[in-house]
């Protein structure tokens, strides 16, 4: 083939492309234009290149240079084509093919834990009412978790039946922990996390513990033999039960968004005296919050502490139950499951 | 404890309406947990705490009543007339055990006719739902649901040779209770025996053998103290438990035995007729005497934040039945009754002086100090972390601690040692499914098991894509430590591959430590699969494990598809977290970027190549990022990969001329054709 024929074969080319571009009247007809010219396999330009091989080899580099002369062209045929469509639809013309209602790209966002929600949201408030989140051991020793809370032994709490004591089995040392003095269990309450912060800190302590927390009952709706609590202490000169019950107060009233009456009844509990069980009022009804009191002089001893010079208010609630109520949770053993279309809830 | 109103009328004057009386009940320590109507009575529901054994009788409620409302209480005062005939004459108590009873006291009654009890105490007893049996057991019970002491009562006649022995049990002993069932008691357990056989279990209950009947003529009354842990335990192991029991266990008034006693008779004596013998027979401990408290009145204020006059404070003491010894302008003394050991310390005489006045005037807006409070750290690592996850679609989950043993043997990575095993399993905690893995009563070394469970449960459901993780302790066993090791961990299960996770694990390095770097090494975990796993390392310390799930795993944990697990130790991350990040100045020069293709031998691992990248590049190599492996055996031959990456250089300083740039891209192909034989392609 002589170079002439195939300048004019590009050429015509070029033309045609020109034309084609320039007439397309939407998006569509012209992806139709760019396939037929500029198509990767089938392209009219990828064709016509084929026939540079014929173009005698002394006029090869002319040719070639005109090749990349018209594709050019072409590309840029195509694309101010491209623009002219482009800005024409942003001038107020709708394509019906564009479905803005289609759903987006699923993008799942993981949940946490309901029972770590409520977590988080209590010592967020009690944070700021200035109560320090404290950790402590969830395997304990009898001492921390009965002796130092001024549970004498003779008491139901400390039945080996109601609580999980441990053992290390088969080990060269033969350590059986629940034949010794001080045995090992899994903790029954987090006041042990007082005794050990306690133990370690000069008054003034104002600490927030939580975490789980086991006593040996049969799993059924309301009860599991693993669960959580929070647990507040404050320890200073002179507090009192007001303090106990504004600090209530104004946590209750944080919890549930809304200023609520607390009050407090006398109960009973081994490392308080007086020993209080708090409620709040909500939607006509009082509903209990927990167990609350001043901390025991027995208590105050035991971790070295002088009851003529400091005292203190403790409380307890069990989250589960909060959790359960705000959430509206009918049975506690979803909470374990972990049934992902449960979780997907909250 | 379920009161009758109208029987509470016999001691105190009920003026007020029954709503405003369990109001203040409630508030002074005696919840209302409802009043249901009887007849022309109310059955009023109030829930009794431990340590006030007093109140699981009428008079005890109608003392709080008494000093609630300052009024009157009336207590009758029994004193049952006596025949000439002496009990001592025909009965005698030993006790042999005194640990399980401190003091026992009988009368006798000859001649007594049996029959139905009088109207008003069936009325009185049915209220309570207390069933009526007849004239003396109905007195008994009675009596106890009067004053809180039980009593019993025996036929006389069936005790042979009249004698009452309290003991402990004998081993293989058994006993024909009065519900007609027969119990095998064991030592520890105390039993009333005549010389032959026990005939009642001491505190819980009587025996069918000696138990009142139509025939029976004489009666004899038990009165006792029995130790509060014998009793429940008996109670516990036999599952036999009684209001008798219920009351022993809270421990009863010792010094009122004697009154309980009179009392039943009384009202035996008026509804069955027959003759009191002269006396009683009281064996066994007096009471211990009871000692006196001093209260100070400013530890009213102290510790309950109100003042309370003090002209309120001993007149409510002796309302609640304490004797005052002195009292001048600072403090009271006085000596507790009876029935109330639980008064031994000033605070004690706080609460009861405070829960009369009334908790309701406590007010609850005092200035109470600020105090700034912190989040430590291991709190804001964990929050971060939780971030991270969820943020990458991630679900919480939380599972029970203690795990069966198929899956505490299933993976162990950070502790040799044997679990710590719960004298307690957890019950009713494992789905169907797994119902026959084992008792759930091993603390367990890994969370990852438990979060395949959890899996599996959801693979069951039929719910896609889950991704969960959890944090939690572990619990490791140690002989060194008094308290085992308890160390926070983060676990994984994933529905995706092992590289979208592994990104996932890099992603929450750097979230913590921007200049953190994981690399993983080869591990051997048979829950694993051999090539898709590995050992977590940040720097010398070893973070964790990650890998796909074996097959003979899968198997075991009825996992349906492939799964990634992870498990990383929370406190290595934590000591790795950097909370304030720091700046670096940004170039304002452009980068340079060049990709490079290179052949080299399967072996070769993308993290010592990368390292070989780096060795000499000096600070003008800003980033090494790994684009994709392919394999064209036809072209390269076989155990041959090509490996694409790119790298980008930038000078703080100036601009990269080219020759700078070509002189980096020449020594890194130099280096990576000497360390692994690799060659570049194109």
């Amino acid at each position: 083939m002589s170079i002439e024929l195939f300048i004019e074969q590009l050429e015509a080319l070029a033309q045609e492309a020109d034309k084609a571009f320039s007439e397309a009247a939407d998006s569509d007809q012209l992806d139709l234009a760019r396939v037929e010219f500029l198509g990767a396999k089938k392209g009219r330009l990828k064709s016509l290149q084929k026939n540079m091989g014929a173009v005698p080899g002394d006029q090869k580099k002319t040719a070639g240079m005109k090749l990349n002369a018209v594709k050019n062209s072409i590309q840029d045929a195509f694309e101010s084509a491209q623009s002219r469509l482009s800005s024409a639809s942003s001038d107020g013309q709708r394509d019906v093919k564009f479905d803005a209602t289609l759903p987006g790209e699923a993008f799942h966002v993981g949940r946490l834990h309901p029972i770590t929600q409520t977590i988080n949201e209590l010592k967020d408030i009690m944070g700021r009412l200035g109560f320090t989140p404290a950790e402590g051991p969830e395997i304990e020793d009898d001492y921390h978790n009965f002796e130092a809370l001024n549970i004498p032994r003779a008491h139901p709490a400390r039945d080996p039946l109601d609580n999980f004591y441990l053992s290390v089995a088969e080990t060269t040392s033969g350590n059986d922990s629940a034949l010794s003095g001080n045995p090992l269990l899994l903790r029954s309450q987090t006041s042990t996390v007082q005794i050990r912060v306690m133990e370690n800190t000069q008054p003034p302590v104002r600490i927030v513990s939580l975490g789980r927390v086991y006593r040996p009952d049969t799993a059924d709706w309301s009860h599991y033999p693993m669960f959580h609590q929070i647990e507040g202490l404050m320890v200073d000169e002179n507090v009192s039960l007001a303090d106990l019950k504004t600090v209530l107060k104004l946590f209750a009233s944080n919890y549930l968004g809304d200023e609520v009456p607390v009050r407090i009844r006398p109960s009973f509990f081994p490392f308080t005296e007086p020993s209080v069980e708090a409620d709040y009022y909500w939607d006509g009804k009082w509903v209990e919050f927990g167990g609350a009191g001043i901390v025991d002089p027995n208590v105050l001893r035991a971790v070295g502490y002088d009851p003529e010079k400091v005292s203190g208010f403790a409380f307890g609630l069990g989250i589960e139950r909060l959790c359960m109520i705000r959430h509206q949770i009918t049975d506690i053993r979803y909470l374990f499951t972990n049934d992902t279309r449960f979780l997907h809830q909250f | 404890m379920i009161v009758s109103w109208n029987w509470l009328t016999e001691y105190v004057d009920l003026a007020m309406t029954h709503d405003d009386l369990v109001d203040r009940l409630t508030m002074s320590g005696l919840n209302h947990e409802g009043t249901d109507a009887v007849d022309k009575d109310h059955a009023i529901d109030l829930e009794v705490t431990s340590n006030r054994a007093d109140c699981l009788g009428h008079i005890g409620v109608a003392r709080e009543i008494a000093a609630l409302y300052e009024i009157p209480l009336n207590v009758p005062d029994p004193q049952p007339v006596t025949g000439s005939d002496s009990i001592s004459q025909h009965c005698s108590v030993v006790i042999e055990s005194e640990a399980a009873c401190e003091r026992y006291t009988a009368r006798l009654i000859r001649g007594v006719k049996i029959g139905p009890s009088p109207q008003w105490m069936q009325e009185r007893l049915k209220s309570l739902g207390i069933g009526i049996v007849n004239n003396v057991v109905d007195a008994t019970n009675y009596v106890m649901f009067e004053c809180g002491q039980p009593l019993h009562a025996f036929d006389f006649a069936k005790l042979k040779d009249g004698k009452i022995i309290v003991r402990e049990a004998q081993p293989e002993e058994t006993f024909e209770a009065i519900d007609h069932r027969t119990y095998q008691l064991a030592p520890g357990m105390c039993v009333i025996a005549d010389s032959g056989s026990a005939v009642a279990l001491g505190g819980v209950m009587g025996g069918a053998d000696s138990e009142v009947s139509e025939a029976t003529v004489d009666v004899l009354i038990e009165a006792a103290y029995f130790d509060p842990l014998t009793v429940r335990s008996a109670a516990r192991k036999l599952k036999l438990h009684s209001p008798s029991s219920f009351r022993f266990e809270r421990n009863v008034d010792s010094e009122n035995l004697d009154w309980a006693s009179r009392r039943v008779c009384e009202l035996i004596l008026e509804s069955a007729g027959g003759e009191l013998l002269e006396g009683v027979i009281d064996v066994g401990s007096p009471p211990p005497s009871r000692q006196p408290v001093n209260l100070r009145y400013s530890q009213l204020q102290r510790l309950l934040g109100i003042e309370i006059p003090v002209d309120f404070v001993a007149p409510t003491l002796e309302k609640l039945g304490l004797v005052i010894e002195s009292s001048d302008e600072n403090s009271v003394t006085a000596i507790p009754p009876s029935w109330r050991k639980d008064l031994t310390r000033d605070v004690d005489l706080v609460e009861e002086v405070g829960r009369i006045y009334g908790f309701e005037k406590i007010p609850d807006d005092v200035n109470v100090p600020m105090s700034a409070s912190y989040r430590p750290k291991a709190d804001r690592v964990v929050d971060k972390v939780r971030n991270v996850l969820t943020a990458a679609g991630f679900d919480e989950a939380v599972t029970p601690s203690l795990v069966p043993q198929p899956w505490s043997d299933a993976f162990t990575p950070w502790c040799d040692s044997p679990p710590l095993i719960s004298s307690q399993p957890m019950l009713g905690v494992l789905e169907e499914y797994s119902h026959n893995i084992g008792t759930v009563n091993l603390l367990r070394r890994s969370l990852v098991p438990s979060l395949l469970e959890v899996r599996r449960i959801n693979d069951y459901r039929s719910n896609a894509n889950v991704n969960l993780f959890e944090t939690a302790k572990v619990y490791l066993p140690s002989d060194d430590r008094e308290i085992p090791d308890q160390p926070m961990k983060l676990a994984l299960v994933s529905h995706r591959d092992f590289f979208a996770v592994k990104g996932v694990v890099e992603a929450l390095v750097k979230e913590l430590n921007p200049l953190a770097a994981v690399q993983i090494k080869e591990c051997e975990e048979a829950l694993l699969d051999a090539s898709q796993s590995g050992a977590l390392w940040l720097g010398d310390q070893r973070l964790g494990w990650m890998g796909s799930v074996s097959e003979s795993a899968k198997k075991q944990f009825g996992l349906r598809s492939d799964a990634i697990v992870v498990e990383i130790d929370l406190g290595v991350l934590e000591g790795e977290t950097q909370l304030i990040a720091c700046h670096a100045n940004q170039s304002p020069f452009p980068p340079v970027t060049r990709d490079f293709n290179f052949i080299m031998d399967d072996e070769v691992r993308w993290a010592s190549l990368e390292s070989t990248i780096r060795s000499e590049s000096g600070p003008l190599l800003e980033s090494v990022k790994y684009l994709e492996t392919f394999r064209d055996e036809a072209r390269d031959g076989p155990g041959k990969k090509r490996v694409l990456f790119s790298v980008v250089f930038r000078s703080n300083e100036a601009t990269l001329t080219g020759a700078q740039a070509e002189e980096l891209c020449n020594r890194i192909i130099t280096n990576c054709t000497s360390a692994h034989h690799a060659t570049l392609v194109g």
